[in-house]
C-alpha cells in the first residue's frame, strides 16, 4: 500500500501525512510526500491512492494520466458512489483531491479522503488561530507603549492610564488597540514638532 | 441578492469575468458574485460537479467532453455565452525557431511541414520525440495543435509527444529542454518570450482568424432553479464586453488583469497579449460572445477526429444541450445587441468582413478564416 501526498505546502503535507499514519487502516503503508508533481519519479513510486492540494497547478497533469496509461490513478470524483459524493465535496471544499487506482476498496478511500480532509481544515484552523495570536501579541505591545506615553504626559500610574484608554474605546465605541494606535500616532507628532523648533 | 460563486483561471480571457467584478456589474443585474480564482481545470470540472461553485470560466471543450461522456460526469453544465475569441499562443524553442528560419518556413503551413523535417531527422539520429506542452488533455491548445500538426503530415498520436503542464510551468520546462514547445493563453506565452525563455511562433487568428475558446460554464442545477438569474449573470459579462471593446479602456483593461487578484502576472506580459499582433483576443460582445452551434459542433468534430469518443452520439443534441443561443439573446436584448437569426454558422472560408443575419440589423463579423482554407459547413435542411 502506497499513498502520495502531493502539496506545496509543506507544513501541511506533513499534518496530512501524519494523520494518515495514525489511521487503523493503513497500518504499514507507505507514504510519500512530494511538493509537486513529477511524472518520471512516478513509476518507482507507484502508488495506489493520490491525495493532492487543490491549490497545485500539477493537478491537470495528474488528471491527465488516466486517459493515456489504463493502470494510472483515476479521480476519485470520477466514480464516486452517491454515498460517497458528500465525502468528495467535503474534499473539495477542503482544498483536497484523490486519485486512485482501479479496484481499491470504496471504503477505504472515503476513509483517507475524510482523513486528508480533515487535516486540511485543521491546517487552516491552526494557521488562522496562529496569524490572530500574531495580532494579538503586536496590540498588546501597542497598548503598553500608549499606556507608558500616558504615564509620562500625565503624570498618572498604570492602572489609571490603562483605564483612561479603555474609558475613551468604550465612548469611542472602537477597540483599545486602535486607541493606543492614536496616542502613539500623535505622540510621535508631538515629539516632531518639539524637533522642528 | 442572490449569492454566485464564480470560478476562473488566471488567463487575460478570463476578463470578462474579472471586469464585470471590478465595475460592479453582477451587483447592478442583483447578483452577489464571489470570484474563486483556480490553479487548475480539473478543480474548476469537480467544484462545479459538487455544487461548489455555480458557474465558471472554461475552456469551451471542458462541458462538451462531459457530455460526451469524457471524464468525471455527475450534473450537467450548460453554455448560455462564449467569453470571447482567441487569446492563445504557441511558442517554441529558440533554437527549433532557429531551424524553421533556416528552412525558410514562415506560414503555418511551412512551419509544420519544418517541424516534420525535424522530426524525421531526430528519428534518424535517434534522438527523442518531439514534446508538446498543452495545459489539459480536452482543451481547444490541443485541437489547434493537432490540426496544425497533421496539416504538415504528421500524425499527432505516433509522432509527438504530449504532456499536460500547467501554464505556469510550461515556460521552464521550455528552457531547460524538457519540452520542444507548448500551447498557453495568454499572457503566459508573452511572458515566455520577454524572459527570453522561448519564441511565439504563432497566435490563435494566424490559425482562426475568430476561433472559439472559453466559455461561460453554469451548473446545470442551479440553472434550472434560478433561470433569471442565468441571463442575469450573462447580461452582467455582456456590460462587461461593451466596456472592454472601448479604445479608452485598453490601460485600465491590463492593469486590472495583470492584479494581484485575478493573473497576477507582470503588467508588461499581460499589455503584449493584449496589443495588436499579440494574442489576438476579442472581447467585442457582438461578435465574440455569442454561443453558436457551430462551434460546439466543430469542437465535437474534433474530439471524433482524434479518436477521444466514438461516432455513435447525437451530436446536434450534444451541442445543443450545452450550448444555449436562447439565453443569450434573452441577455442581449436589453442592451441594443443585435440577436443572429440562425444558431449556427459556416466556420471558415470568410478572408474578409461578411455579414451574419440578426435582427434588427444584420451584424458585421470580422473575417472568419482558417489557416488552411478550411471551411466547417452548416448542414441545411
Amino acid at each position: 500500500m502506497n499513498v502520495l501526498i502531493i502539496d506545496p505546502d509543506d507544513a501541511r503535507a506533513a499534518l496530512v501525512a501524519e494523520g494518515l499514519r495514525l489511521d487503523d487502516g493503513l497500518q504499514g503503508a507507505t507514504i510519500h510526500v512530494w511538493p509537486r508533481f513529477e511524472l518520471a519519479r512516478l513509476s518507482a513510486i507507484n502508488p495506489d491512492m493520490v491525495i493532492i492540494a487543490c491549490e497545485s497547478p500539477d493537478r491537470d497533469t495528474l488528471d491527465a494520466l488516466q486517459i493515456a496509461h489504463e493502470h494510472a490513478p483515476r479521480p476519485v470524483a470520477m466514480f464516486v458512489d452517491r454515498s460517497d459524493a458528500n465525502t468528495t465535496a467535503q474534499a473539495l471544499e477542503a482544498g483536497v483531491a484523490a486519485y486512485v487506482v482501479d479496484g481499491y476498496s470504496p471504503n477505504r478511500v472515503a476513509s483517507i479522503l475524510s482523513v486528508a480532509a480533515h487535516r486540511f481544515n485543521l491546517m487552516q484552523t491552526l494557521r488562522h488561530d496562529l496569524s490572530k495570536a500574531r495580532a494579538d501579541l503586536a496590540a498588546r505591545k501597542t497598548i503598553d507603549r500608549a499606556k507608558g506615553v500616558l504615564m509620562t504626559s500625565r503624570g498618572i500610574g498604570e492602572e489609571e492610564a490603562y483605564r483612561l484608554m479603555r474609558k475613551h474605546a468604550m465612548d469611542s465605541g472602537r477597540p483599545i488597540a486602535a486607541i493606543a494606535e492614536d496616542i502613539l500616532a500623535i505622540s510621535d507628532l508631538l515629539k516632531k514638532r518639539d524637533d522642528g523648533c | 441578492m442572490l449569492s454566485v460563486r464564480i470560478g476562473f483561471s488566471p488567463l487575460n480571457d478570463a476578463a470578462l469575468v474579472v471586469l464585470a467584478e471590478a465595475l460592479g456589474f453582477y451587483s447592478a443585474e442583483g447578483l452577489d458574485v464571489s470570484l474563486s480564482r483556480e490553479a487548475n481545470w480539473s478543480n474548476i470540472r469537480d467544484k462545479l460537479s459538487y455544487g461548489l461553485l455555480d458557474a465558471a470560466h472554461v475552456l469551451a471543450t471542458l462541458p462538451l467532453a462531459r457530455g460526451l461522456g469524457l471524464g468525471p460526469a455527475i450534473g450537467h453544465i450548460i453554455a448560455p455565452m462564449a467569453l470571447g475569441a482567441n487569446g492563445n499562443s504557441v511558442v517554441i524553442s529558440s533554437k527549433l525557431k532557429e531551424v524553421f528560419e533556416g528552412l525558410g518556413a514562415s506560414t503555418l503551413l511551412e512551419s509544420a511541414r519544418a517541424l516534420r523535417m525535424v522530426i524525421q531527422h531526430r528519428r534518424a539520429v535517434s534522438e527523442g520525440k518531439v514534446t508538446l506542452a498543452i495545459p489539459f488533455n480536452y482543451s481547444p491548445h490541443h485541437f489547434v495543435l493537432r490540426h496544425w500538426l497533421a496539416a504538415g503530415g504528421i500524425d499527432p498520436d505516433r509522432q509527438v509527444q504530449w504532456v499536460v503542464l500547467p501554464p505556469s510551468r510550461m515556460a521552464d520546462h521550455l528552457r531547460d529542454g524538457v519540452i520542444d514547445g507548448f500551447c498557453s493563453g495568454s499572457p503566459w506565452p508573452q511572458m515566455a518570450e520577454l524572459n527570453g525563455d522561448g519564441v511565439v511562433l504563432f497566435s490563435d487568428p494566424a490559425f482562426w482568424t475568430l476561433k472559439p475558446e472559453k466559455v461561460l460554464a453554469v451548473r446545470g442545477t442551479w440553472g434550472e432553479d434560478n433561470p433569471q438569474a442565468v441571463v442575469a449573470l450573462t447580461r452582467a459579462l455582456l456590460r462587461a464586453g461593451q466596456w472592454a471593446v472601448k479604445a479608452e479602456n485598453a490601460d485600465d483593461l491590463a492593469r486590472l488583469l495583470s492584479a494581484d487578484l485575478y493573473v497576477r502576472a507582470p503588467l508588461e506580459a499581460v499589455q503584449a497579449a493584449l496589443a495588436t499582433g499579440g494574442a489576438g483576443l476579442i472581447l467585442d460582445p457582438q461578435t465574440a460572445t455569442f454561443p453558436w452551434i457551430s462551434h460546439a459542433k466543430w469542437f465535437i468534430g474534433q474530439f471524433v477526429r482524434w479518436g477521444l469518443t466514438e461516432d455513435n452520439h447525437d451530436f446536434d443534441a450534444v451541442a445543443r444541450r450545452i450550448y444555449r443561443p436562447d439565453l443569450w439573446r434573452q441577455a442581449a436584448e436589453p442592451l441594443g445587441l443585435a440577436l443572429p437569426i440562425d444558431d449556427e454558422k459556416d466556420e471558415g472560408g470568410a478572408d474578409v468582413n461578411w455579414k451574419v443575419r440578426a435582427r434588427p440589423h444584420d451584424i458585421v463579423m470580422p473575417p472568419n478564416a482558417l489557416f488552411d482554407g478550411g471551411v466547417f459547413r452548416v448542414h441545411r435542411g
